[in-house]
């Protein structure tokens, strides 16, 4: 018992051998903590919609706040309604079945708030623009702040996605303090 | 073989009905009927009751028949082939079939939505891809109609509203759920009518993520279809460009090479594993064990890294395309996999013991969300579900395409139906899944991974195993360009089960037993 203890704090860790990219995530969440400490004091509380993905966008999204990512320790939080959320992140072209529920979801979000696209079809409806089926990206309906492109993007990719808001938001506000 | 077709014709033309049965593939029975004979051919396949019916669709302009024409294709699974029945339509209505085979309801319905063929005695008429954006009068996979973008704004509603089914009685409420939900998941919208805490009623209504995949993938060459079939459902993009990529190498008499056909193989199982180890996890994060919820996600994450490093994809996307892959995988990557899989077998083990142990875990499970065994053949069920339900089918074993007919691997089966069965199920599934992979690995030949898949036109049906079911993929294709795709995912059929499962359970299990079935929103709205 004890050994295994032991092993498990001390021993090798697979985790750290496959895994080329956990020392750039780890680098890049803690350069956002220090944004979002900045921007929003303290916390992130994100707001995912899905308007018409393929589920691969949302499998990622979750997988941040699975063990190997775990985001949390950023100060980033997925929300469970758009009232709680400063950004809402928004996956898949907008279906024409969803455009209504996609409106009504932003406009639940307290302002300011912001709009990120995650993923090749919510930037610019991807393969589905020319479908009868769809508006087409995100940005037809929602005013979005930043895209992530991606089929679908990588958790780094999200999180490098993240640090980029954060950095526009820091550069829109200190343009007034300069007039 | 064509057993099937064969006593079909015999037994029809015994009754003087005239009937033909076309030159296919093996794997399918194709027999043409006229629609005056329609209704005694039906009654000779209800009367055996050997076969299911498993998929329903309509094509316009179909080879020289200028007009609409029927597919019915029905399942037996002693039988290898797949029967179909081709009727083609005077005009635009067809009797319904929905009283006999009830999975026929929500067929009839896309097909309504899709030609604005006309069901007669339907007892469910309402539309279903299409919401109340779209007017009553549009129908998008008519030929007449060139795909698209339309002009719609989201508040402009121009299609009649949709009613839901009236549930009412002393103490009886209702719970409207989505489309948008309180966690990271696909949108939909579920209507309980709730007694207490015990749900009386569930309704389901879908299709809010509909992209029309269908109709995008027409007059397109079929090549370049690859990635529409891998955005069906972004979790099975490799069974669905498998299913798509086999059924034009069928068209084309294309056989692909064998190392290609066993790292195939490889990738739908890994598909399989990654997909089960999600669905395990979730089901324990909705029981609040984070714990045993962990070990199973950092197993996850790390399939969908060899998945990257094999693919270039987490998600297994743009490797399978006609004629085999599009690039080779390496055998030294795919001997370390092999020597990570002895690794992840112990893990896996001790995962599962973890949650077994756990009482809090088994006592959420166990006899919550019955999927009763009867559901199985009248809502067409597959995969996992069916398997937790004392059906012992799988399209691997039933219909084996690849080279499903050559590895070993057992067929889990239970019967009590419960969301702890389907955890069962699952955490057998992936225990068979490693041992095929290994298998594989340790006889995989050398050489080219990818044979010349030509443009010609013709149809063909495939059916593989997803991780959820069985998905079948139907190709026609027509002056070099796709001219109907038809996309029938587990997950169209599947879903209806919830609505049985659920009842007289509490409103707080529901979650947990939509993550026990994990079904597809995407590949059920297309």
């Amino acid at each position: 018992m004890l050994l295994d203890l032991l092993k498990n704090i001390f021993g090798h860790k697979r985790a750290a051998d496959i895994d080329p990219e956990l020392a750039e995530f780890r680098r890049t969440g803690l350069e956002l903590k220090k944004n979002i400490h900045a921007v929003f004091g303290r916390s992130l509380a994100i707001r995912e919609l899905d308007s018409g993905s393929d589920n691969a966008a949302e499998i990622e999204l979750n997988n941040l706040s699975t063990p190997y990512y775990d985001v949390e320790r950023f100060g980033i939080s997925f929300v469970a309604s758009p009232r709680h959320a400063d950004i809402i992140v928004i996956t898949g072209a907008v279906t024409h079945n969803m455009a209504l529920a996609v409106k009504k979801t932003f406009e639940a979000m307290p302002q300011p708030g912001f709009v990120i696209a995650v993923g090749d079809d919510a930037c610019d409806g991807g393969i589905y623009k020319d479908s009868y089926a769809v508006l087409g990206g995100a940005d037809k309906i929602l005013p979005v702040d930043i895209k992530i492109p991606g089929n679908p993007p990588t958790p780094l990719q999200i999180m490098k996605g993240l640090l980029e808001l954060m950095e526009t938001i820091r550069k829109k506000r200190k343009k007034p303090e300069k007039k | 073989m064509n057993t099937l077709g064969i006593i079909l014709k015999q037994t029809l033309e015994a009754r003087n009905i005239k009937c033909l049965l076309r030159e296919t593939d093996a794997s399918e029975d194709h027999v043409c009927i006229d629609m005056d004979s329609f209704a005694e051919t039906l009654q000779f396949i209800i009367s055996g009751q050997l076969l299911g019916l498993i998929a329903m669709w309509a094509a316009e302009d179909f080879e020289d028949h200028s007009g609409f024409t029927l597919f019915y294709v029905f399942e037996n699974h002693n039988v290898q082939e797949l029967l179909v029945l081709e009727v083609k339509l005077p005009d635009k209505s067809a009797p319904s079939i929905a009283l006999d085979f009830p999975i026929a309801c929500y067929f009839e319905r896309e097909i309504k939505d899709g030609f604005g063929i006309e069901f007669e005695g339907a007892f469910d008429k309402r539309r279903l891809f299409l919401h109340e954006a779209y007017p009553d009068s549009f129908h998008p996979l008519l030929k007449s109609f060139e795909n698209q973008a339309l002009d719609m704004k989201p508040e402009e509603q121009k299609g009649s509203e949709y009613i839901f089914k009236e549930v009412d009685g002393e103490g009886i409420y209702q719970i409207p759920v989505g489309p948008v939900h309180a966690g990271i998941i696909e949108p939909g919208h579920f209507r309980f009518g709730v007694m207490g805490e015990t749900i009386f009623n569930l309704e389901i209504r879908h299709f809010y993520k509909h992209r029309g995949l269908e109709k995008l993938a027409e007059n397109k060459k079929p090549s370049d279809c690859i990635a529409i079939a891998e955005s069906i459902s972004g979790d099975e993009s490799a069974a669905n460009a498998a299913a798509f990529a086999m059924s034009l190498e069928k068209i084309n008499a294309c056989t692909i090479p064998e190392r290609a056909c066993r790292l195939r193989t490889i990738l739908l199982e890994m598909e399989r594993i990654y997909s089960h180890l999600g669905d395990m996890a979730g089901m324990q994060v909705d029981v609040a064990y984070p714990f045993g919820a962990s070990m199973l996600f950092i197993l996850r994450e790390e399939i969908l890294r060899y998945n990257a490093l094999f693919t270039g994809s987490r998600f297994l996307k743009g490797i399978i395309v006609p004629g085999g892959l599009s690039r080779d995988i390496e055998t030294e990557k795919l001997k370390d996999f092999n020597r990570y899989l002895a690794g992840f077998k112990t893990r896996f083990k001790e995962a599962f013991k973890t949650a077994c142990d756990s009482s809090w875990v088994i006592d959420r499970f166990d006899t919550t969300g019955i999927v009763k065994h009867e559901l199985v053949s009248p809502l067409n069920l597959s995969g996992p579900i069916a398997r937790a339900s004392g059906a012992a089918i799988d399209t691997r074993r039933n219909h084996p395409y690849g080279t499903y007919d050559r590895v070993k691997f057992n067929l889990p089966s239970k019967n009590e139906g419960d969301v702890l069965a389907r955890f069962l199920v699952k955490a057998d599934e992936i225990k068979n899944s490693v041992n095929i992979i290994k298998e594989i690995i340790d006889n995989l030949p050398e050489g080219p991974v990818l044979s010349q898949c030509s443009d010609n036109d013709g149809h063909a049906l495939t059916v593989v195993e997803a991780p959820r079911g069985q998905n079948l993929h139907w190709v026609y294709v027509k002056n070099g360009v796709i001219d109907r795709y038809k996309v029938r995912t587990a997950s169209f059929c599947n879903w209806w089960a919830i609505e049985h499962a659920v009842l007289d359970n509490i409103v707080p299990d529901f979650p947990l037993i939509n993550k026990s079935m994990n079904l597809s929103y995407a590949g059920n709205d297309l």
